[in-house]
């Protein structure tokens, strides 16, 4: 159901204020979420005064600068900071992105920066995407083909093949998922953009033999029309995917056959 | 077990842009739209119970309150309608790029208006 306002408990209060002790002249400010469950506390906003001038591009590298040199205390994930790996995904000047590709300098005035929107927080940064994982493992994303001779290659035409681009560079790191209105009303029935795009991604392939069971699947008032073309996915996808067009396609793909 | 941790900020925080506002805004406008349509239909109907019926709603269309809501009515139906035709054009696959979908959201917003204009000096016989 939508529910404007955010739970009693879930109300952000002002937190702790990190004076910059470098001395530098280019300071930032940096508003971060912070939420442990051992305080027992609400979530809070801490806000950092980094040194600008010795920090590298990215967002993810202001926040390695704060973790190591003023708090060590916030929690986020990151790994490869390549953009591959989708972990560090997050909620940067009110868009969603990966903190690893976006530069601080396309932020004006203070950065914001809060864990993936409408999920349940499980420390500082860092949310909790179960549901998200349980309805990728829904549409079953593996391919499904009978072929008896499993010694042979499974060929495919450089058409059929490049159906798929667009759709296998997306890395579910859930930037998408988590911009949608839609996923954050029903985020327990729809399946959300991430995996209707990855949905798609298996109806198309020319090898699976699954297609008509895949979109008897997902044709659901709630699983698949709840997408309204908010566009927000798109608009946040860090890999420049558009899984707008993906569900599009697949509401197409049931219209027309 | 229920989860009893904190729920992130969503709507508070998120950024909105073209394809967000519009898609809103045809929501509202919908909305606006279906109540404006059952007032029509009740005028009409009041109207089979004699002329002074006609005379009240006319009072009340000439006032400033009851031009503004025959106006933004005017706006919110050419809103939507545009909109609906945007999304038309979506169903069949097309206008999904960034790019074009903020310069259509762009021509649904400016249009609603320029329709909303030229249907009041219509009204008005203007032109």
């Amino acid at each position: 159901m939508v529910q404007i306002n955010l739970p009693k408990n879930s109300k952000v209060q002002k937190g702790e204020y990190f004076k910059d002790k470098t001395g530098s002249k280019n300071i930032r400010k940096v508003n971060i979420y912070r939420w442990d469950s051992s305080t027992g506390k609400n979530p809070r906003i801490d806000t950092y005064e980094v040194d600008m001038d010795n920090c590298p591009s990215k967002v993810l590298d202001l926040l390695n600068k704060i973790k190591n040199e003023i708090d060590p205390s916030i929690a986020y994930r990151r790994s490869c900071a390549h953009g591959v790996c989708g972990s560090c995904a997050m909620n940067m000047d009110g868009k969603n992105g990966l903190a690893c590709t976006k530069p601080h300098s396309e932020i004006k005035g203070d950065i914001n920066i809060y864990p993936l929107p409408h999920l349940k927080v499980q420390k500082d940064l860092i949310g909790d995407l179960d549901t998200l994982y349980k309805q990728y493992h829904s549409v079953e994303p593996w391919l499904k083909n009978s072929a008896k001779n499993n010694d042979k290659e499974n060929l495919q035409s450089i058409e059929d093949r490049s159906k798929l681009d667009g759709l296998y560079e997306c890395i579910m790191c859930a930037c998408c998922s988590t911009s949608c209105p839609s996923y954050w009303w029903n985020g327990d029935k729809y399946l959300g953009p991430a995996v209707l795009l990855q949905a798609y991604r298996w109806i198309i392939d020319s090898r699976d033999e699954d297609k008509k069971e895949r979109l008897q699947k997902v044709a659901d008032e709630l699983k698949l029309y709840r997408c309204h073309t908010i566009l927000n996915c798109t608009n946040a996808c860090p890999k420049g995917l558009n899984p707008a067009k993906a569900i599009a396609e697949i509401k197409k793909m049931l219209a027309t056959t | 077990m229920e989860n009893n941790n904190p729920l992130s900020p969503h709507i508070q925080i998120y950024k909105w842009h073209v394809s967000s506002l519009v898609s809103i805004a045809t929501r509202i406008a919908g909305i606006i739209n279906i109540l404006a349509t059952t007032l029509i239909c009740i005028w009409f109907s009041s109207l089979l119970f004699g002329e002074s019926n006609y005379e009240i709603i006319k009072v009340f269309l000439q006032s400033f309150f009851g031009k503004f809501i025959a106006i933004g009515i005017t706006w919110s139906f050419s809103f939507q309608i545009l909109s609906e035709i945007r999304h038309l054009i979506m169903d069949l696959g097309y206008g999904f790029e960034l790019k074009t979908t903020n310069i259509t959201g762009m021509i649904v917003i400016i249009f609603s208006f320029i329709f909303t204009i030229l249907i009041y000096l219509l009204g008005r016989q203007f032109i």
